[in-house]
């Protein structure tokens, strides 16, 4: 059932996935580095955020963890979020498909830039 | 004071949603609130959580916010069933009131359509003959074959052994007729001159049938109908007693005015099919008659013609009349001999069964002009022979303009050839009943697709009026011609006296197409042309319909 919800993946669900890929971040990191990481194109706001976090998060691709617990850099207690295995792949999956597309874009001309 | 807002907004979300998210989505507000300073960048920031709200919705309302373990698997393998609670939360009182108004109003419309009154269809058990499950058992089991009759009124071939009927006349599917039931006659009143008085027929109630043959009964039916000009009345002995009428006082006086009136209202109490209209219309012609209405009225047909337009004022049924006939109504049936029927038979058999020509003309456009829907039991061969002869026809025409009429389990075997599933044949003078419907497909026919022209005229007249109008109304038939006669006669018909009677529908009949049928006004044709010229004219059309790709 998360699997059908989840595909195709939404580029909201993608881009959590990237975002987590280095690093377990708490909902508002994952915010701010998703629009660092598409160039400020994507401000995910709180309803698709959580949203999209949930949807992941039965699809069994992040898991919630334990952040760090020292009240001086986080005085609130936040939720961390990590890729699981099956995230990664899944991030991995769709990276792939879209140097697919990427590929045909580049030999017919749509798009300048070496084979990937 | 946007976190308040927010928080407000935050109610569109599913319950599960807030209460995993609801924290985790005003800190993200505050921490963007906090870090990004300056109206444009408030403004961003409402922007952001309004479109939000669009995109993130949908979502929301996706999840399932199941607890993602492995509890549920684990019952499922113990074979234990599990529910889930979709929503913890007790229903809102607006959301209760809101569906409780949805589903009344669903309730009103089911409601509605079941008063519709197509929903009407009785059972032919309801007259206490046959159980309703004996009849759907019957209508299950009924053979496919083209063979109809209308309204409930099966001939009962069967059922009779008269000693001169061929079995070939016997149609194969009367075998699961039912039993007899009073058959409505068309009885053509005549005058002494033995000519006919044309437009006063009424269809006659032929009681206690079951006594007789109704092979005779339906021989005699169809023989009534036959065209006067045909001047074969030495072959009918029944149509010798109708012609034995003597012409007596025209005036009226008070006595038998009374005598007529009580019979009449008598009669629609007893027999009109709606108890109600029956009672409304009695007292409105008792009022009528208390207010001396009718003292001044002695001719009888100004009175009977009154009398029909009071009692139609009254139930608005316009099949309700009064008849009134200068010439001695007939007692009853008259009697018939096998030699009679044995005539009968031989007269539609000289005559082909009034199936005048069988062509096909130029242009492989089938003609077939019939002159009458004779009786099947002994014209079904004939009739079946006519259409096979047409099968290959790419046009049929069926010149109706001198046809008058005939045998409804006639007229319902032809129609049977022009569909390829059974189609509700429409009678004016019964209600539905399991053998409404025509024996479509006929096997091995290639006609139920093919375009039908009909041909009428000022003579085309009852029963060729029911297959033009039901065919047109069935949009399979373009009508080209003249307005038919208008001859519907529904009702069954009462004897009052030697020269009264009272035509009274007894079922409820159910016109699928318009609120009325072709009952005095005819029906009237696509294309209005001569009746002498229509043949001239379906051609042409038939011609140009079939050069088109």
């Amino acid at each position: 059932m998360p699997k059908r919800k989840l595909d195709p993946l939404p580029s909201a669900a993608f881009q959590i996935l990237l975002s987590l890929a280095d690093d377990e971040l708490h909902g508002y990191a994952i915010m701010r580095q998703v629009e660092e990481q598409t160039g400020g194109r994507m401000r995910l706001g709180p309803g698709t955020l959580y949203s999209s976090i949930q949807a992941l998060l039965e699809g069994k691709f992040i898991e919630e963890v334990d952040g760090p617990v020292d009240p001086r850099l986080q005085p609130e207690r936040r939720r961390f979020y990590r890729l699981t295995s099956a995230g990664r792949r899944l991030a991995r999956a769709e990276a792939e498909k879209m140097a697919d597309v990427l590929r045909v874009a580049r030999a017919r001309k749509i798009l300048r830039g070496d084979y990937v | 004071m946007s976190e308040k807002m927010y928080a407000r907004l935050l109610r569109l979300y599913p319950s599960a949603f807030r209460k995993e998210y609801q924290c985790e989505a005003l800190q993200l507000i505050r921490d963007r609130a906090r870090d990004e300073t300056g109206l444009f960048n408030k403004v961003r920031l409402w922007w952001d959580l309004v479109t939000d709200i669009l995109t993130g919705l949908p979502q929301a309302y996706g999840n399932s916010y199941a607890v993602p373990d492995a509890a549920p698997q684990s019952a499922n393998a113990q074979r234990v069933p599990s529910f889930k609670v979709l929503d913890r939360e007790p229903l809102r009182p607006g959301l209760i009131l809101v569906a409780g108004t949805l589903s009344l109003a669903a309730a009103a419309a089911f409601g509605f359509l079941l008063s519709r009154p197509i929903a009407y269809l009785p059972l032919p058990g309801s007259n206490g003959r046959m159980s309703p499950i004996e009849a759907v058992l019957q209508r299950l089991n009924r053979a496919m074959d083209p063979d109809s009759a209308m309204g409930g009124h099966r001939a009962v071939a069967t059922a009779v052994s008269t000693g001169t009927s061929d079995p070939q006349a016997r149609p194969s599917a009367m075998a699961t007729a039912s039993a007899p039931k009073p058959y409505a006659l068309a009885l053509r009143a005549e005058n002494k001159n033995g000519v006919g008085m044309g437009d006063r027929v009424v269809p006659i109630q032929m009681q206690n049938l079951h006594e007789q043959s109704a092979e005779r009964a339906m021989a005699q039916r169809a023989f009534e109908a036959q065209p006067q000009r045909e001047g074969q009345r030495e072959v009918g002995a029944s149509g010798n007693a109708l012609a034995n009428g003597v012409t007596d006082n025209e005036h009226l006086d008070s006595a038998e005015r009374q005598r007529v009136l009580d019979r009449a209202i008598a009669n629609v109490r007893q027999y009109y099919f709606d108890r109600d209209i029956a009672k409304n219309t009695a007292d409105k012609l008792l009022a009528h008659e208390k207010a001396g209405d009718y003292d001044a009225v002695t001719d009888g047909a100004v009175f009977a013609d009154l009398m029909t337009r009071q009692m139609r004022d009254a139930s608005g049924d316009m099949h309700l009349m009064m008849e009134y006939s200068r010439d001695k109504l007939p007692d009853g049936p008259p009697a018939q001999t096998p030699e009679d029927l044995a005539r009968f038979r031989a007269f539609l058999e000289q005559n082909n069964c009034f199936f005048r020509k069988v062509e096909i003309l130029p242009h492989q456009i089938g003609y077939l002009k019939l002159d009458l829907f004779s009786e099947p039991s002994i014209c079904r061969p004939t009739a079946v022979a006519a259409m096979a002869q047409l099968n290959n026809a790419k046009v049929v025409i069926f010149d109706l303009r001198d046809n008058r009429g005939g045998a409804p389990d006639m007229v319902s075997l032809i129609a049977s050839y022009l569909f390829d599933h059974p189609e509700y044949w429409y009678s004016p003078r019964s209600a539905p009943a399991e053998d409404s419907w025509t024996r479509s497909p006929v096997s091995g026919n290639n006609l139920a697709d093919k375009p039908v022209y009909v041909l009428t005229s000022g003579s085309t007249w009852s029963g060729a009026e029911q297959f033009s109008y039901d065919l047109k109304m069935l949009k399979r038939a373009t009508l080209v011609g003249e307005m038919t006669r208008g001859g519907a006669h529904a009702g069954v018909f009462h004897r009052i006296d030697d020269h009264f009677g009272i035509g009274i529908p007894e079922e409820k009949t159910i016109n699928p197409f318009a609120k009325a049928d072709w009952e005095g006004v005819g029906v009237e044709p696509d294309v209005k042309v001569k009746a002498a010229e229509a043949l001239e004219t379906a051609v042409k059309l038939a011609e140009a319909r079939l050069r088109k790709p």
